[in-house]
């Protein structure tokens, strides 16, 4: 079939009343959830889902996935604002974010992660339209050996990614890998590091961590501070919100950046919005002409990483509806509503169930505008939020926190995790060390001993097979070049002092 | 969940009124009197979405339409299934806290695993083994292997180089690749993953060699193509997979590996209330439209009795424990 008449054919099915209903409820609760700090999509779909056993397949399918890209939405309002991530995947934008908001430039700041939002969204569309069983194919190609060069780029790329000491920033890093070897080891199923907390088997949830060390860290930070540190909030004017011509180009390529990189992570199963944003965030600064304006409220800095989980996330549906192989975890639960309606995703659904596939994809467009529609005008809405006194904004928060990661397994001791967690995280930013980095290890680093371990076990030791794979050697290419654009210039100066010498 | 909530209201004390005083109406030897009286939780111990979410909200259903309680279901995922298993085994004797067992929590981790806070044996009183699902061996359509007589003559000429992937240590699909290395004097390369799609990632990659996988999902594949199933490891041809030999005709005699699926209660529920809850399953599992969901699903309806249930969860313990112990996986 045709894209032409694939289009018509989705429009038909995404523009009945009903589905229109239901991607509206879905792109609502998304948006919802994405700014309550600590219930997250997962959570949201997995809460939602028994629900939609009664609805027809394609309608539950268009909720839950408008669910799952509406959070992405949601996700920067309360980092920006409160300097508390949404979800997991927003805890990079409180990075420039807060600091933008602390400049009193929260609603363009929000305005600007909606359009980078929609951009990084459209720019995945575009792609699982034209190109899903394409790109599909190509992402088959990815071996363990290649994850491991793909992620080992990404804890390069990122690893200059903080402010202050970088001995700190590195230790942290160790930090966060340690923490993710917690849980049952993939290769032998034993239990490591759970120090007999059965709980621990499955690690600890990266919701807990995340919430824990950016939001809870951030309420006890606020606890004593004197109620007049509340921003005076006036009439919000579109004004106020809309980027002036210098902005839109400051905004402009890490957006499309930040499309692109998200876009390819999205597309590889076993990754996430999550990685795609740190991925972008890092490219970002490493390539800037002002890396020092970095955490210090860069516009950039919030561009890429939004732009790179929207589209993550819509990318992620390529390998989904084209293989049958969910991109991460979320999706997988959808992949899992597909089949309890009769449907089960493999390589023939776009042609065996072509209504349903295109009219996700329509489904997809009218929701990211009814998004961008949605979101807008409650900027306003949100800003007002900081007019709220601390001392009751900050329990409700609290007891958010708590909701949404005790939601995702239904398990008391993730809550004390959050909170112990929380603890550390105040001690930390006591004393000088970054929350970044620890999350950077936590997450990339059970992928990247995984995928080496599977890529040793398959070469049956072989370390070779990280450059023998074109797709490994690229990537392994990228890295050093990574590093070496980190020492050249240094090297460079320390040559060029020296050639005067040589040519005396 | 709610429509099962709503459709209680409804009905719900019209039939609870029928129910306590004419009996139920099905046959039932020793209802318990007065069971049940307050809904009861199914736990699933895995997130929803899966094939025992699907299970558990399908018999939850017809267990509340017909005890005339609601019936809630709720997912507590992590470890394989074991952490959902150990709040059911802390939980009340009481039949109001059940379990959606399978193969892995409540049988496999006893063979495999010491370090479990609980027993996933003694801690348990089995209502029934609900439903049973073969795998099949698979392959990728590009493979050489053509049979499972040619698997086994390069696994015995090639030791330690035949590669099947799993979703991980002490699945039905690790021991389903254990007692077939066992069973035919061979070693295979256990690859395991997290989840059984990353798996079949790197099956239809070409990176692995086979995989014991869930048959309604491969079939997708067969179907299209893509993969080639060699042998089911039930005892039979399954409706899914026509023409496709079971791996004991296809060179291993008596190779048989199935999964299942069964409701369970902590240990020390009086047997009135499995006779009853069992009593609830019995009839749920006669409808057209269980039945008809179930094939659809690729299960077979097992519908055993406690009794026959516990007997079999013994055999199944036996059977992985000499699997384990022969492979040298005991933790």
């Amino acid at each position: 079939m045709d894209i032409l008449h694939g289009i018509e054919l989705g429009l038909h099915t995404a523009l009945t009343w009903h589905a229109l209903l239901y991607c509206l409820i879905g792109v609502s609760v998304g948006t919802f959830v994405g700014v309550l700090p600590g219930i997250g999509a997962l959570a949201a779909i997995s809460l939602a889902l028994p629900l939609t056993y009664y609805l027809d397949p394609t309608d539950a399918l268009i909720m839950l996935a408008g669910i799952f890209y509406g959070a992405q939405y949601g996700g920067s309002t309360a980092s920006i604002l409160l300097n508390l991530p949404g979800t997991a995947t927003a805890a990079i934008t409180c990075l420039d974010g807060y600091p933008l908001a602390q400049q009193g430039k929260a609603p363009l700041a929000i305005f600007v992660t909606a359009i980078n939002s929609f951009v990084g969204s459209t720019f995945a569309i575009i792609l699982v339209m034209g190109f899903a069983p394409l790109i599909a194919e190509f992402a088959l190609k990815f071996g363990a050996a290649d994850y491991f060069a793909v992620i080992l780029l990404g804890l390069v790329a990122a690893s200059t990614m903080t402010l202050g000491s970088p001995f700190k920033a590195l230790g942290m890093v160790v930090f966060g890998l340690a923490l993710g070897m917690v849980g049952t080891d993939v290769n032998t199923g034993q239990f490591r590091f759970t120090f007999g907390v059965f709980e621990l088997a499955d690690g600890f949830s990266i919701v807990a961590l995340a919430m824990g060390l950016f939001g809870v860290a951030e309420i006890i930070a606020n606890i004593g501070q004197p109620a007049g540190v509340m921003q005076a909030v006036g009439k919000i004017r579109f004004r106020d919100m809309l980027p002036t011509r210098k902005e839109w180009k400051v905004i402009t390529w890490p957006t499309l950046r930040g499309s692109a990189i998200g876009s390819f992570v999205g597309a590889l199963p076993g990754t996430g919005p999550g990685i795609a944003s740190l991925m972008a965030y890092a490219v970002e600064k490493r390539i800037s002409k002002h890396p020092e304006t970095f955490g210090k409220g860069a516009l950039e800095g919030i561009s890429a990483p939004e732009a790179a989980n929207n589209a993550s996330v819509q990318a992620a549906f390529i390998p989904t509806l084209s293989l049958g192989i969910p991109g991460d975890a979320v999706v997988a639960v959808l992949m899992g509503a597909m089949i309890l309606h009769g449907i089960t995703p493999g390589p023939n659904l776009i042609n065996e169930q072509p209504q349903m596939f295109w009219g996700l994809i329509m489904s997809f467009w009218v929701g990211n505008l009814l998004l961008l529609v949605l979101n807008i005008p409650l900027i306003g809405m949100w800003v007002k939020l900081l007019s709220v006194p601390y001392r009751m904004l900050y329990p409700c928060v609290l007891i958010f926190i708590c909701l949404g990661v005790y939601s995702a397994n239904n398990n008391v001791f993730d809550i004390f995790v959050v909170l112990g967690f929380g603890i550390l995280g105040y001690l930390m930013r006591r004393t000088g060390f970054p929350a970044t980095p620890v999350l950077l290890g936590f997450i990339l680093g059970p992928l990247l001993e995984e995928n080496f371990r599977r890529a040793m076990l398959l070469s049956k030791g072989d370390l070779m097979v990280f450059f023998e794979s074109p797709i490994s050697a690229v990537f392994m290419g990228l890295s050093l070049l990574f590093i070496a654009s980190v020492f050249l210039p240094g090297l460079r100066a320390r040559l060029s002092r020296r050639a005067p010498k040589a040519s005396e | 969940m709610t429509r099962i909530i709503k459709r209680q209201f409804l009905k719900g004390l019209g039939a609870l009124a029928l129910a306590m005083t004419a009996g139920l109406s099905a046959p039932l030897a020793q209802a318990a009197e007065g069971f049940p009286d307050k809904p009861i939780t199914i736990v699933v111990p895995f997130p929803p979405g899966g094939s025992t979410d699907l299970l558990a909200r399908k018999i939850g259903e017809s267990l509340a339409a017909s005890l005339g309680q609601p019936v809630v279901v709720e997912n507590r995922g992590g470890a394989g299934g074991t952490v959902g298993a150990n709040y059911v085994a802390k939980s009340d004797p009481d039949g109001y806290t059940l379990l959606m067992g399978v193969t892995g929590s409540n049988a496999i981790s006893a063979a495999l695993r010491d370090d479990l806070p609980y027993n996933p044996v003694t801690d348990f009183a089995p209502v029934s083994i609900v439903i049973s699902s073969p795998l099949a061996l698979v392959v990728n359509a590009d493979s050489a292997f053509q049979s499972v007589g040619d698997v086994i003559t390069y696994a015995k000429e090639n030791p330690d180089t035949f590669t099947h992937g799993t979703p991980g240590v002490g699945t039905s699909m690790h021991m389903a690749g254990e007692l077939f290395a066992l069973d035919s004097g061979t070693t295979l390369v256990h690859v395991p993953y997290k989840g059984s799609a990353a798996a079949l990632q790197d099956l239809l990659g070409g990176r692995i060699d086979a995989m014991f996988g869930d048959i309604l999902v491969t079939s997708e594949y067969i179907e299209a193509g893509r993969l080639r199933a060699l042998g089911v490891t039930g005892t039979q041809e399954h409706y899914l997979l026509k023409g496709v030999p079971t791996i004991a005709e296809a060179g291993l005699p008596g190779y048989a590996a199935v999964s299942w699926q069964g409701l369970f209660a902590p240990a020390g529920t009086p047997d009135d209330v499995l006779a009853t809850l069992y009593g609830a399953i019995e009839a749920a599992l006669q409808t057209e439209d269980l039945q008809a969901l179930f094939r659809e699903r690729g299960f077979l309806v097992e519908g055993m009795d406690p009794a026959t249930s516990k007997a079999f969860i013994a055999d199944e313990v036996a059977k992985w424990t000499k699997v384990v112990d022969a492979a040298g996986l005991k933790q």
